[in-house]
């Protein structure tokens, strides 16, 4: 049975008196009550990603010893607002020869398959839209969208940039999805399960439970990921796609406006929702260390605070990686995803799965300190 | 009826992205309509609670195969491939004369009249049984079948990916001269 925030929300008292007032219409409350957090989680996640942009210029300043922006607001905090209302109120330009449909259309499905990867994330034990049965494998197969949206995105401006841009996008997207998804393969035969709920549920207590603790091969798998994620999201050294001294803007180029605006959004959406799918598969998730026992109400509030804090750490480490690393050429991309990336997650599924009948399912903290 | 409603709208889905993918003139709008009718069968499969076959619909077609056509129309000149030319009302770009839409009717009649032979004992018994919001996993039985009692056909059809996949290989491995 898939938990869902209907089943959680359906557990407290206040619930019955909605029941009776839907008496008959049961699905039509539970339509509403999942209208009612999406929207709750998709204003949340598009202010994270409108921080994003304000936290990049920040820490980038920061690493360059300059002072970032600091004119709007206290520490400059509100510039993401004041670039906000700039990119709504600009003029919305088109390329004459561009093809108009799919050029409408390229970022409404950047920012669609980033927005319906939230419907799994877990962001607490309750606080999640659904926990499917097929929750990795669904995010991973919903977020292809983004790579098509970059590619028509590049394909319908009609522009050499563009195109280059574009196409670079979808290569490099479908590439990095094959170390990725191996190494998330590992995880679900550690977890034995590819919902959320079983996975993040497998880590509870010391840290030493996590999943990239579990075996060195694991271990490994988490770098895998996290490397063939940041390619995925176009974040930098990868960011070939829209390599600003070659390509000028890549895919984006011909973009202005509210479209470039949807193209940045889900960019930084996409690279929250990838350090959130790391968390929970390799870091603990929203686990509580130390099995600490609350009531429901604060427990929840506790384990979303964990798993925003965790995120939010690799957010910053996303973006330290970017202001830090050269960008790579093309060839560099292809031969570190199919020469070393693939082999390794390969090698490290066969290793995840001998360590499982070797020594019995248990982590390395099991065998060294006798637990269960 | 919340299930039904979003039966209906993946239906309406499919069947509106299919005829846009016939009517368009331009085949990279083509190609982008099939996508629409392959995200609305993946709605209907996870309406009907195959979860898993629903993931990997999206996973395999959209992920993959949609991008791999996008690439290539795009590089073997797919904007240059607008067709000009009417048929039917208008409406169908010309790909055939009168002999070859009548021939594609006949055929069309002939597959539908089948299925509804074959559909017959199912279409007798349609048990209206209500929908919830539960599903069972699919995945442990998917699982169970394919490495237990479908082992054959499984790794059959692994080497036949194996066959495609050196295949592959050897055509675009650049040539000595």
């Amino acid at each position: 049975m898939n938990q869902t925030i209907v089943s959680y929300l359906a557990q407290y008292e206040f619930f019955d008196f909605f029941l009776n007032l839907f008496k008959g219409h049961e699905s039509l409350l539970s339509f509403l009550v999942y209208l009612v957090f999406a929207l709750i989680i998709v204003g949340m996640c598009a202010t994270i990603g409108g921080l994003g942009t304000y936290a990049e210029r920040k820490i980038s300043a920061d690493i360059q010893m300059r002072i970032g922006p600091n004119r709007v607001g206290p520490y400059g905090i509100l510039q993401f607002l004041a670039d906000g209302v700039k990119m709504i109120t600009k003029e919305d330009v088109m390329p004459n020869s561009a093809d108009k449909f799919l050029f409408y259309l390229a970022p409404v499905l950047c920012l669609t398959g980033v927005f319906a990867t939230l419907a799994v994330l877990p962001f607490s034990t309750g606080f999640e839209m659904s926990d499917l049965n097929v929750g990795v494998f669904y995010l991973i197969a919903i977020s292809s969208l983004v790579g098509l949206g970059v590619f028509l995105g590049g394909y319908a401006s009609n522009s050499k940039w563009s195109m280059l841009g574009g196409m670079r996008g979808a290569s490099q997207i479908i590439s990095y999805e094959i170390p990725v998804t191996i190494s998330i393969l590992a995880i679900t035969m550690l977890a034995g399960g590819m919902s959320f709920g079983t996975i993040v549920g497998m880590q509870k207590g010391l840290p030493t439970n996590w999943f990239i603790f579990h075996n060195p091969f694991a271990f490994v798998a988490f770098f895998v990921f996290f490397t063939g994620a940041l390619a995925e999201t176009n974040r930098a050294p990868f960011d070939l796609p829209e390599a600003e001294s070659e390509l000028v803007s890549g895919y984006h180029t011909e973009y202005t406006g509210m479209r470039f605006g949807f193209f940045a959004l889900a960019e930084y959406i996409e690279v929250f929702v990838v350090c959130g799918v790391a968390v929970a598969l390799f870091l603990g998730g929203s686990n509580l260390p130390f099995n600490i026992k609350f009531d429901n109400i604060p427990l929840q509030l506790f384990e979303f605070a964990i798993f925003m804090t965790k995120t939010l750490v690799l957010y910053y480490v996303v973006i330290w990686i970017r202001w830090t690393f050269p960008r790579l050429r093309v060839d560099q991309l292809m031969s570190i995803c199919w020469k070393y990336l693939t082999p390794i997650a390969i090698f490290n599924l066969v290793g995840c799965a001998t360590w499982l009948v070797v020594f019995n399912g248990k982590s390395i903290a099991d065998l060294v300190f006798g637990g269960h | 009826m919340f299930v039904q409603i979003l039966f209906g709208l993946s239906a309406l889905l499919t069947i509106a992205s299919a005829l846009a993918v016939l009517i368009t003139r331009n085949i990279m709008h083509s190609c982008v309509f099939l996508l629409g009718t392959l995200i609305g069968v993946a709605g209907l499969y996870a309406t009907l609670g195959a979860d898993f076959v629903a993931a990997s619909q999206i996973m395999i077609y959209v992920g993959g195969i949609v991008i791999l056509m996008l690439f290539a129309v795009m590089l073997t000149g797919g904007k240059d491939f607008v067709s000009r030319a009417q048929n039917l009302l208008g409406l169908a770009p010309a790909m055939g004369n009168k002999w070859s839409y009548a021939l594609g009717l006949l055929v069309g009649l002939v597959f539908l009249l089948t299925n509804f032979k074959l559909l017959n004992s199912i279409l007798n018994n349609v048990t209206t049984k209500a929908h919830t919001n539960e599903f069972s996993s699919t995945v442990n039985s998917l699982g169970h079948l394919l490495i237990k009692e479908h082992v054959l056909a499984f790794e059959i059809s692994s080497v036949l990916l194996l066959g495609a996949l050196v295949g592959a290989a050897i055509i675009a491995r650049p040539r000595k001269n």
